[in-house]
């Protein structure tokens, strides 16, 4: 199998975007090798500490996804971007 | 017998030691900023990096010529590092190793220090964005964790005993969770974890990139051939898929090669088919962790 490319749009999910992934977190459950990862975004960082504000989905093992593309048709923002 | 219990084992297995429980170690290293540091800003340490790399499409990245070999070396000595001043930005010597749970149990009732904490295990919110509450913390780590608030459990009690402890662990080990034992960092042990397969960052290295962050236990299953009876409710709690069934002699086979030996399948055997023995009996897997 050749290299999977996962891209998420910034602009529909995540600190900027309209949904928060902390309520959404469709794409995780649906995943099934468990690709995406749903982090303290790197940038917010310092603003809050003890509990962080600002979240984002990443996909971190995409060597492991099956291109199922469960992800892509869940995404209730249509943020998701898969290519092989 | 490896590394970790020849160094800090005293002749047993590593997690048997009581000196690597107690908070006078803790003092010594100067655990509580370390581990404070570490846990503060665990999403972006956690997972998300490894050995200061961002390990966004990590599997790629090993299979890269020569690149792949410096990453994973690099990578092998941030995990078993075993340096003095440890920082807690790379999560150095953060290893961990799979126990059954009668192992797990007298940790709890003899080893742990006080307090002990059942938070929320993060693995599982990051990978899976579910909040189980199931990681059992202990000593000096459980009074840092009590201050962040995404942590702590609401609806259940999150500072138990120790009686509560093992009863909550044995409920996790029959559900099917796999405990594991963690240094962080060695020699320090401060967590019990009960783990599931896919979501467990640990054993996503392990089981995908072949990264030794997860050793396997000193035991290893052992099936009585005429006792198994076919049913295949063991099959459906091994996290490992190191057991199948085979309709023409009608029991289920092991593969020893992916065995953890971590025995949550001898929970679902009605037939009293399925035993750990000791790694050390089994001649062929003798010394594989």
């Amino acid at each position: 199998m050749g290299k999977t490319k996962i891209r998420i749009d910034y602009s529909k999910c995540g600190p900027n975007g309209k949904i928060d992934p902390r309520d959404c977190s469709k794409c995780l459950n649906v995943c099934d090798p468990c690709v995406f990862l749903k982090h303290e975004d790197l940038k917010f960082k310092e603003e809050n500490i003890y509990d962080p504000q600002h979240w984002k989905i990443t996909a971190v093992w995409p060597s492991v996804c099956t291109r199922c593309l469960k992800c892509v048709e869940e995404c209730p923002e249509k943020a998701i971007r898969i290519k092989w | 017998m490896c590394k970790w219990c020849f160094k800090h084992g005293i002749g047993q297995k590593w997690y048997l030691n009581a000196k690597n429980y107690s908070d006078q170690l803790a003092k010594e290293l100067d655990m509580e900023e370390y581990l404070r540091e570490q846990w503060m800003n665990f999403e972006t340490i956690f997972i998300r990096k490894i050995a200061g790399l961002s390990s966004k499409g990590l599997g790629y990245k090993l299979q890269m010529p020569l690149v792949g070999k410096i990453i994973r070396w690099s990578v092998e000595r941030m995990i078993h590092g075993t340096i003095r001043r440890p920082n807690p930005i790379r999560a150095d010597g953060h290893v961990g190793q799979v126990i059954p749970m009668e192992d797990a149990k007298l940790i709890l009732s003899e080893l742990a220090a006080e307090p002990i904490v059942e938070t929320y295990c993060m693995c599982r919110m990051m990978q899976r964005g579910v909040k189980t509450q199931c990681c059992i913390n202990f000593g000096v780590l459980s009074e840092i964790i009590e201050k962040l608030p995404r942590f702590i459990p609401k609806e259940r009690a999150h500072r138990i005993s120790r009686e509560e402890a093992i009863e909550r662990l044995e409920g996790h080990n029959k559900k099917g969770f796999i405990s594991t034992v963690w240094y962080q960092p060695v020699p320090y042990i401060n967590a019990i974890c009960n783990c599931e397969s896919p979501e467990c960052g640990a054993l996503r290295l392990r089981n995908d990139f072949d990264l030794m962050v997860m050793s396997k236990a000193e035991y290893i299953i052992n099936l009585n051939q005429d006792n198994c009876q076919g049913c295949k409710s063991c099959v459906a709690m091994c996290q490992w898929n190191a057991i199948r069934y085979i309709p023409s002699i009608n029991r289920v086979i092991i593969d020893y090669n992916k065995c953890f030996g971590c025995g949550v399948c001898r929970h679902a055997c009605k037939y009293d088919a399925l035993s750990l023995i000791p790694r050390k009996e089994f001649p062929g897997f003798n010394g594989h962790f």
